[in-house]
């Protein structure tokens, strides 16, 4: 076979229609599963489509969206939501950071170290919800004995809105700061040794080096790390569905979501508050977006 | 900060920290589930059960239908992973090697789909389900979760095929292979690392996931294991012993499956830097 039959073969023009073909089921399924439903979200959230109720659905407009704004509920949802965020990114990232830097010491062997990164990242976040709940226990809970044998007051912490928060951020902490930390240790070792033997050289302390080399290097993969975790957080569900507080005190924007639109079956109602949500991601990865061309210029 | 003069000391201490953090909810939940009701309500609490018992063990198969949780995430987290990876492997190689108009516009496309949050999919998804009368079938999960770890099986097989020779493929085309014949036969076992990261992280994200499936899959015998795991709670007890036991066999598979892939998932999370 001549190399001229080759060439052609290669650039075929039935190329173009083979990468069509090859794409086409990645297409079909994003159309089925995220397009129409975003359209169907879209549709829904004018409409009041109450199926339990047996009323026919009709056009409301922007009512269900008005009813969100004047609903305590909503906004409880939307407050507890972004103490989540406020709370458990920045944690995360201190948290992540200093596991990276304690794991990209010279360790002999790096199995262990890899695999105690990698368990809370692969856990269920329904089973460290559980797990924490546990942990969490007012009678018999590991964390009242640590308080009661320091001699401090045990706290019943699913009793109180606040504290049952604060539980829920410490697990959602402990979950996603291994997954920061894995990124941040893949962008340390990327940082030249040559670099610190310089400045070793210069004179600079550890601090200096940790503060004009480490620190500066690391920003482009926390930054990939902090736009996910961000919109993870603004999501969380599985962690607080499995730690509740008193009655629906520690409802999440998803939680409430979810109890209007499956629980409720109001999914009039349930999709105006998903398009909010939805609002809110877009937001922030254009906020975190525009930061990083920022950084560029 | 690699600096060799850390101390052997100063290595210990880290490394404990590292391990406990990592291990310590697990370890402790290993524990609870090996306790005894005297040992489980001890003040000040004992570390280690001194008299460890199975009854817990027992309890978790007798009080909820455990296999079958364990059965139904299996079926859903294998056919998900089986089918994303299919899919992405097509698409993967369209755009690491063939000529593509907006290539870049198919990327970030790809891209957005990953940053999509999954609760608003839920609200149209749920009805689409009701009204195909898929609530409560293997289907309702297996479709979305395709799609959910399509983005990163995508991104993970482009970054693999491109390093792969066109040579190799075109000596394979010499003899008489097709295109799509090279890619089966040529670059998909070269890329073969790539196809178990992908697959990996297509697996545990499947076998993580609550939110839809506490949604579509209400009855018993579709239910999967995250959402099964809650049903241990009664009315006015929680049952933590038992709760611990199903915990602790609902982390064995994650368990072997980081201990059997833990490079490849490690190179797949940071290649992409995708999201956990």
């Amino acid at each position: 076979m001549s190399t001229r039959s080759l060439r052609d073969r290669m650039l075929d023009p039935s190329d173009r229609a083979l990468a069509l073909l090859l794409l086409s089921p990645a297409i079909v399924l994003i159309l089925a599963i995220v397009a129409w439903p975003v359209a169907k979200l879209l549709a829904n959230s004018v409409m009041d489509v109450r199926l339990s109720q047996g009323v026919p659905v009709r056009f409301v407009g922007l009512e269900n969206y008005a009813a969100a704004l004047a609903d305590g509920m909503f906004w409880r949802a939307v407050r507890n939501t972004m103490i989540i965020v406020v709370v458990t990114v920045p944690g995360a990232l201190v948290v992540g950071l200093a596991l990276a830097l304690l794991a990209n010491m010279p360790f002999r062997s790096r199995g262990p170290i890899r695999l105690a990164l990698l368990l809370p990242w692969a856990m269920p976040l329904a089973f460290v919800g559980l797990i924490f709940a546990w942990f969490f226990h007012s009678e018999y809970g590991i964390v009242n004995d640590v308080i009661r044998r320091l001699g401090y007051t045990p706290q019943i912490w699913f009793n109180s809105p606040a504290l049952t928060l604060a539980a829920i951020c410490i697990a959602t902490i402990w979950k996603t700061s291994s997954f920061m930390a894995l990124i941040l240790l893949a962008g340390l070792q990327t940082i030249p040794n040559s670099l610190y033997e310089a400045a070793e050289v210069d004179g600079a302390s550890k601090w200096t080096q940790f503060r004009e080399i480490t620190l500066p290097l690391l920003v482009p993969s926390m930054l990939v790390a902090l736009i996910f975790r961000t919109l993870t957080a603004i999501q969380s569900f599985d962690i607080p569905f499995s730690m509740p507080g008193p009655g629906e005190e520690t409802q999440t924007l998803a939680m409430y979501i979810q109890q209007q639109a499956v629980d409720y079956l109001d999914l009039g109602y349930g999709s105006a508050v998903a398009v909010f949500m939805f609002l809110l991601s877009m937001a922030t990865t254009w906020v975190y977006l525009r930061y990083i061309r920022g950084d560029e210029r | 900060m690699t600096a060799p003069q850390s101390s052997q000391a100063l290595r210990w201490f880290a490394a404990a920290i590292v391990l406990a953090n990592g291990f310590f909810p697990a370890l402790w939940i290993l524990a609870t589930s090996f306790k005894n009701e005297v040992e489980l309500t001890a003040k000040p609490i004992t570390w280690w059960p001194e008299n460890p018992v199975l009854t817990n063990y027992i309890a978790a198969f007798k009080d909820q239908p455990l296999p079958v949780y364990l059965m139904n995430s299996a079926i859903v987290a294998l056919l998900s992973m089986a089918l994303s990876l299919f899919v992405a492997t097509l698409a993967a190689y369209a755009i690491a090697r063939l000529r593509l108009k907006h290539r870049q516009l198919i990327l970030t496309t790809i891209i957005a789909v990953s940053m999509f949050p999954l609760v608003t999919l839920m609200v149209p998804l749920f009805e689409i389900m009701r009204g195909l009368d898929l609530l409560n079938s293997y289907w309702a999960l297996v479709f979305p979760y395709t799609v959910l770890n399509l983005p990163v099986c995508t991104l993970v097989l482009v970054s693999f095929f491109q390093e792969i020779p066109r040579d190799l493929e075109n000596a394979a085309m010499i003899d008489g292979c097709t295109r799509l014949g090279a890619l089966w036969r040529v670059v998909v076992p070269l890329a073969a690392p790539g196809v178990f990261t992908a697959g990996t992280l297509a697996f545990v994200n499947a076998w993580d996931e609550f939110l839809l499936s506490l949604s579509m899959n209400s009855a018993v015998a579709y239910r999967t294991l995250p959402v099964g795991i809650q049903m241990y709670q009664g009315e006015y007890a929680f049952p933590w012993p038992t709760i611990s036991a199903a915990l602790v066999i609902g982390l064995v598979p994650v368990v072997i499956v980081i201990l059997l892939f833990q490079e490849r998932v490690v190179s797949g999370l940071t290649a992409g830097g995708l999201k956990g």
